[in-house]
């Protein structure tokens, strides 16, 4: 209880610059979906589900680290939503190789994990890699499993277009 | 409806021993597990503290569990439907990196005799190549063999099931990924995994040399074993088909125990390249009939189906949706008997997770109106159905609730 509250304490702490750390992953909690939609509304974001324990994530994880360097325009979010939560010293690491460290990283930090997934989409069931791609006016592109680099590349463009 | 949200005293004893006897475990499983909130009420090995618990009924009515918690596979029994419980006796030895996914969990198999084979997942290291052991216990249940691994090929083995046939042998099977070495060697990429097996003739002592049934399953999801009225094992297990379809198939062996052709459950059209981490289910009649649930999120169709196959497996029936689509509908798992079958699963609305039931009495042909059955505020394991040969009973391990074994008063 007192570790959530001061998880909390921190994240709102963090919030209003959403100043990204390469040192600790913010807690995502029941509600943080909410926040973090309003807190990037109005910006292209993408925001990528992703796992230590899933292989097609290993492939992934670089490619997107890569997108985050050529599109500065674009927020790129990750949410560890591992089916197998593990700690997340594995998921900075990964992050770090992948060049993601500046990205705004979250870990899933609920034991009912369910009821997170159910804020974001009451049909996702957990697999992971999952990407989601949010326009300034809101629109949701969802992507099931890995991303094509092409078709990210064709929806940063549509973003720059709009 | 019997309500084990309190358990006997004698498990309360229990809980107080256990927590003077593995708190040095428990705290290390704590602190191994420190980054993700718990998924359980406690961290030692009590049963209440337990994420998976499995359960079978023995030749003579008792009922078995096997468990994990506080990083370790734990047993005992219950001559009274789970009300009391006999003294829990460790399986595991040391602190095992168990496999915590959502489709893992420990397997427990009796045969007539009394053997009691238990088997069950862990990580072998940090890339969470997993390694499947087996243990038995030949004095009922009062102590276990040392946990071996099932092969010693030391290259990922998870997704175990285990089940004897009717003459005795032990049959086991898993998702093996040794056939990437080959295919790294020669260059090629090799998605998934494979389905392997090997049988026990002396009640899970010792087991047979392993063997290829299947090449490019998924590598992620439980496997459903069943046996048909002969006596030979049935596996259906989420396969990769051309093009990284992640639909679902089953493999028939033969009376030479050896797997037949794989045919395909449905055509669910789910390309993917991710884990679904949801496998299915199977349960085969006296009839002969097969009985399959499983998930899928396919171009063709999306969320729970069931389906049955009156020749062997070879074809099956139109898939019927399981479940309210918009309520997340996920876990399903089947059980036939003499008189029904039955299909339990789980629903979600944000809030609460409800067991949702519902039966058929003519072979799977027509279904009964789905029912809640239970429901919990927190987070909970796979519904599962038994048998005792004269009553369903849904079992149910719950974090808020602790574990609930429950009469279907809907079956008879």
């Amino acid at each position: 209880m007192k570790r959530n509250l001061i998880a909390t304490i921190l994240l709102l702490a963090a919030l209003p610059a959403v100043s990204a750390s390469d040192s600790a992953m913010m807690s995502f909690q029941r509600g943080s979906w909410r926040q973090l939609l309003h807190s990037h509304a109005g910006r292209p974001m993408l925001v990528h589900f992703w796992g230590v324990t899933c292989g097609p994530c290993k492939v992934e994880l670089p490619q997107l680290g890569e997108f985050m360097k050529q599109h500065p325009a674009i927020q790129v979010v990750t949410i560890d939503a591992d089916l197998v939560p593990n700690s997340d010293t594995a998921a900075l690491a990964m992050l770090r190789s992948a060049g993601l460290s500046l990205a705004e990283n979250w870990m899933f930090s609920d034991g009912f994990a369910d009821r997170l997934r159910y804020e974001i989409d009451p049909a996702w069931q957990g697999e992971i890699p999952r990407t989601l791609l949010i326009a300034a006016d809101g629109n949701i592109t969802t992507i099931e499993g890995s991303a094509e680099p092409s078709v990210l590349e064709k929806w940063s463009v549509e973003q720059r277009t709009k | 409806m019997i309500h084990h949200r309190r358990q006997s005293m004698m498990i309360r004893r229990f809980t107080i021993l256990a927590l003077a006897t593995v708190l040095a475990q428990g705290a290390a499983w704590a602190e191994m597990n420190h980054n993700h909130v718990s998924e359980t009420s406690c961290e030692d090995t009590a049963l209440r503290c337990a994420s998976k618990v499995t359960p079978v009924f023995g030749p003579d009515g008792t009922l078995w569990l096997a468990w994990m918690a506080g990083g370790q596979i734990m047993t005992a029994s219950s001559r009274d439907g789970g009300r009391t419980l006999s003294e829990p006796v460790q399986v595991t030895q040391g602190k095992p990196d168990l496999d915590w996914g959502p489709d893992a969990r420990p397997k427990i198999a009796l045969d007539t005799k009394g053997n009691i084979a238990v088997a069950f997942s862990t990580f072998r290291d940090k890339a969470f190549n997993g390694e499947v052991f087996y243990s038995r216990s030949a004095d009922g249940g009062k102590t276990f063999a040392s946990p071996r691994p099932i092969t010693d090929n030391n290259q990922s083995q998870r997704f175990e099931a285990l089940g004897f046939d009717r003459d005795g042998t032990l049959f086991a099977a898993w998702l093996d990924k040794r056939n990437r070495v080959p295919a790294a060697k020669a260059g090629r990429q090799y998605d998934g995994a494979a389905l392997f097996f090997a049988t026990s003739k002396d009640g899970g002592t010792s087991f047979t040399q392993d063997s290829l049934a299947a090449d490019s399953t998924c590598e992620c999801c439980r496997l459903g074993l069943a046996f048909d009225p002969s006596g030979h094992p049935v596996v259906a297990f989420r396969n990769i088909f051309e093009g990284s379809i992640r639909d679902h198939a089953i493999v028939t062996f033969n009376d030479q125990g050896r797997p037949g052709e794989v045919h395909r459950i449905s055509e669910d059209d789910w390309q993917i390249a991710a884990c679904p981490h949801q496998g299915p289910s199977l349960s085969i009649g006296q009839d002969g009939t097969y009985h399959v649930v499983w998930y899928t999120n396919g171009k063709k169709r999306k969320g729970l189906f069931y389906a049955r196959s009156k020749d062997g497996g070879k074809t099956f029936s139109e898939p019927l949706p399981v479940g309210e689509p918009g309520k997340g509908p996920s876990r399903p798992y089947v059980l036939t008997g003499a008189f029904a079958t039955a299909i339990v699963w789980k629903e979600f609305d944000g809030e609460r997770t409800s067991v949702k039931l519902m039966t058929s009495t003519d072979g799977g042909a027509t279904w009964s109106i789905p029912t809640t059955i239970l429901s919990t505020a927190d987070a909970s394991d796979h519904p599962l159905l038994i048998s005792d040969g004269e009553r369903y009973y849904l079992s149910w391990m719950t974090k808020a609730d602790g574990y609930i074994l429950q009469p279907i008063k809907a079956v008879p």
